[in-house]
């Protein structure tokens, strides 16, 4: 929907592509064109390269714009749709491959005179295990062809360093098809900070500033904004500098973002580029003024950047809440089941990408994300202000989610000013929150739910229908992760 | 009305008398009140207690009701008499799948005695693999499910007698 969104602003037909399961789906009613490719199981549809190949045959497209999940940072994939004869909004598979495998992406770094973490790779465990020892305690284990936070492992110590290889890249082979895996030296109170570069393919590359994501659960982030809170001007041009020195070096097409891990001495390393859209796009969008599909297209289109370096100009701050449905007081776990409200801030300055609405199925296989709330202002404070405003305003009912834990981490006095690192929710907000959570409803919430019960058609009646329309997850395939045209 | 619920780790009641023109009487958990309530339809009233308004949103999910209260939202159970599913473990010796998943693994049989924090079996969703373990040392009755069946939140899966050692 966020790329039909743009396609349609531009005066291009967009076509959606959809499984059995997401007939009725956002993606696939909010476009007028959309064509089935296959069963609800993803591997013989979304992940299915040939049926979304013909698909795009079939609707005479010109192009395929793979989305943020499934098949986008697939190589495989980009290659065979420009043998196809279509062009592959994105990288060339050249480079999805190169920079997917986390070791190559280290090397193209260093080759751009930019710092890794220190690390080390190795064929055996026994090699790695010296390695660490020399390095110090303690290190993270993490797949060779890994990505977004799977498969990693901390290891404070030597002892258990052998196991983590073993288990480490037993996952990985099952996971990415590769049981390579390396270490990383393991930095404390780091931030995550990541660039947004926009590559031609020949090696001219530029940056649409930074992203702060260090606030993350199980190392996956629930809050990013921009600018990044604190970055003084002199260190905000080091990072974007090494960024598009990194675009640059790979020759880069195309979006990308470019990881940094920011530490507090003010030192950062390369952590990995990812070769697509990232979740987090639209607080760069509101910041920059700038329509990150939009760019994707027409470097697609023409080979060139459509715009120079000091053609980019960032204003106010923008932050992204992600809306996800799982119980962040019972150790995230995921949810699933059938919304049966929800409703959306309508406020000025708040932009909100939802996948789901009232009625939809929210599947068990897939990432939970359902909506991204996002919020812009003059200054931080003024964002911030607007993003707890816009939450207070969300209504999600019908599937728990982790609402309770965006109003509260928005309304912390460590957000508020700014001070975290990739590790403090965990470390110091989540005991607070679960207790807070875990508290007794007010005596009023209990009165209501009692009420409702009293109410003609209330919930009481509706209870059995409502457990019989919950659709079965078999059937039901994720909304996000769009891939094809939609 | 009387009615049961579970908040978290709780067991409420919640007993509301009608009296004149949408006013109650309400005792939770036996401290009453006095409320009046609007319904606004879909699940919606305005309540007023000692003269404060507060605009409430009730949803049902199964068993389960969402509630929102100004900008808070609390997630309560009804509990219904005979169903079996009392917290209060020990009664029943339900276990209940903590979130709608696919049951992967089975670990135990009927008859068998298990030790407390013994696996019983695995609920994989989202790619996550969470694994249920005996509360208390005991005896399994009955096994509820098997590997591959689709299960819903809160649906029990295992019943767990208490063995020698109390459940406490």
């Amino acid at each position: 929907m966020r790329i039909a969104a743009t396609l349609r602003e531009m005066g291009i037909a967009p076509v959606a592509v959809y499984s059995e399961a997401d007939r009725e789906a956002l993606h696939v009613l909010g476009v007028p064109e959309a064509l089935p490719i296959g069963p609800a199981d993803p591997r013989s549809s979304y992940l299915d390269a040939d049926a979304i190949i013909a698909a795009a045959r079939r609707a005479g497209a010109e192009a395929i714009h793979p989305g943020y999940g499934f098949l986008a940072e697939n190589a495989a994939f980009a290659a065979a749709v420009e043998a196809a004869g279509l062009t592959f909004i994105g990288p060339s598979p050249e480079q999805v491959r190169a920079l997917g495998d986390k070791r190559a992406a280290r090397a193209l770094a260093v080759k751009a005179g930019v710092p890794v973490v220190p690390g080390a790779e190795g064929k055996d465990a026994a090699a790695l295990i010296k390695a660490a020892k020399t390095m110090g305690f303690p290190v993270m284990v993490k797949a060779a062809l890994g990505g977004g936070g799977k498969g990693m492992r901390v290891v404070s110590a030597a002892e258990g360093l052998a196991e983590a290889i073993e288990s480490a890249a037993r996952l990985a082979g099952s996971a990415f098809g590769d049981p390579s895996v390396y270490l990383e030296k393991r930095l404390e109170r780091a931030r995550h900070v990541e660039v947004q570069v926009l590559g031609d393919g020949q090696g001219a590359a530029i940056h649409l500033f930074e992203r702060e994501c260090s606030l993350q659960r199980r190392h996956q982030k629930v809050i990013e904004e921009s600018p990044a809170p604190g970055l003084s001007e002199a260190l905000r041009e080091r990072l974007t500098f090494a960024a598009v020195a990194i675009a640059a070096v790979a020759r880069y097409r195309g979006a990308g973002t470019v990881e940094f891990l920011l530490g507090p001495d003010g030192a950062f390393y390369f952590l990995e580029m990812n070769t697509r859209l990232q979740v987090e796009h639209p607080v760069t969008e509101l910041t920059t003024g700038l329509d990150l599909v939009r760019l994707q297209l027409e470097v697609a289109a023409t080979g060139r950047l459509p715009l120079a370096q000091d053609q980019v100009t960032h204003a106010g701050h923008a932050i992204e809440a992600r809306l996800y449905a799982e119980d962040a007081a019972r150790g995230f776990l995921p949810q699933a089941g059938t919304i049966t409200r929800a409703r959306w801030p309508r406020r000025p300055f708040v932009r909100v990408d939802a996948g789901v609405e009232s009625g939809s199925g929210v599947p068990v296989h897939y990432d939970p994300i359902l909506a991204k709330i996002v919020a812009h202002g003059a200054d931080r404070a003024e964002a911030l202000g607007r993003l707890t405003a816009a939450l207070d305003d969300t209504v999600l009912q019908g599937v728990v989610s982790n609402l309770p834990f965006l109003r509260a981490l928005a309304r912390s006095r460590e957000v508020a000013q700014g001070r975290y690192d990739t590790e403090w929710i965990e470390r110091e907000f989540l005991g607070g929150f679960a207790a807070l959570a875990q508290a007794p409803a007010p005596e009023l919430a209990l009165a209501a739910a009692a009420l409702a019960e009293m109410a003609p058609g209330a919930p009481a009646a509706d209870a059995e229908a409502g457990a019989a329309v919950q659709p079965s997850a078999f059937q039901t395939v994720g909304r996000w992760r769009l891939p094809g045209l939609g | 009305m009387r009615s049961t619920w579970r908040d978290g780790d709780r067991v409420r009641e919640v007993e509301l008398t009608p009296l004149a023109e949408g006013r109650y009487r309400v005792a939770v958990d036996g401290a009453e009140f006095e409320l009046s309530a609007e319904p606004l339809g879909e699940g919606r009233f305005r309540l007023t207690r000692d003269g404060v308004a507060t605009l409430v949103e009730v949803g049902a999910a199964g068993e389960r009701r969402f509630v929102r209260l100004g900008a808070l939202d609390f997630v309560l159970a009804r509990e219904r008499a005979g169903s079996g599913r009392s917290r209060d473990g020990a009664a029943g010796g339900g276990l209940e799948a903590p979130m709608p998943g696919v049951v992967t693994r089975v670990m135990v049989a009927p008859g068998d005695a298990v030790v407390k924090g013994q696996p019983l079996l695995a609920i994989e969703a989202m790619k996550m693999e969470h694994v249920i373990r005996a509360p208390w040392p005991g005896r399994v009755k009955a096994v509820l499910t098997k590997p591959g069946e689709m299960v819903n939140g809160g649906v029990p899966l295992v019943e767990l007698e208490a063995g020698a050692a109390s459940p406490a």
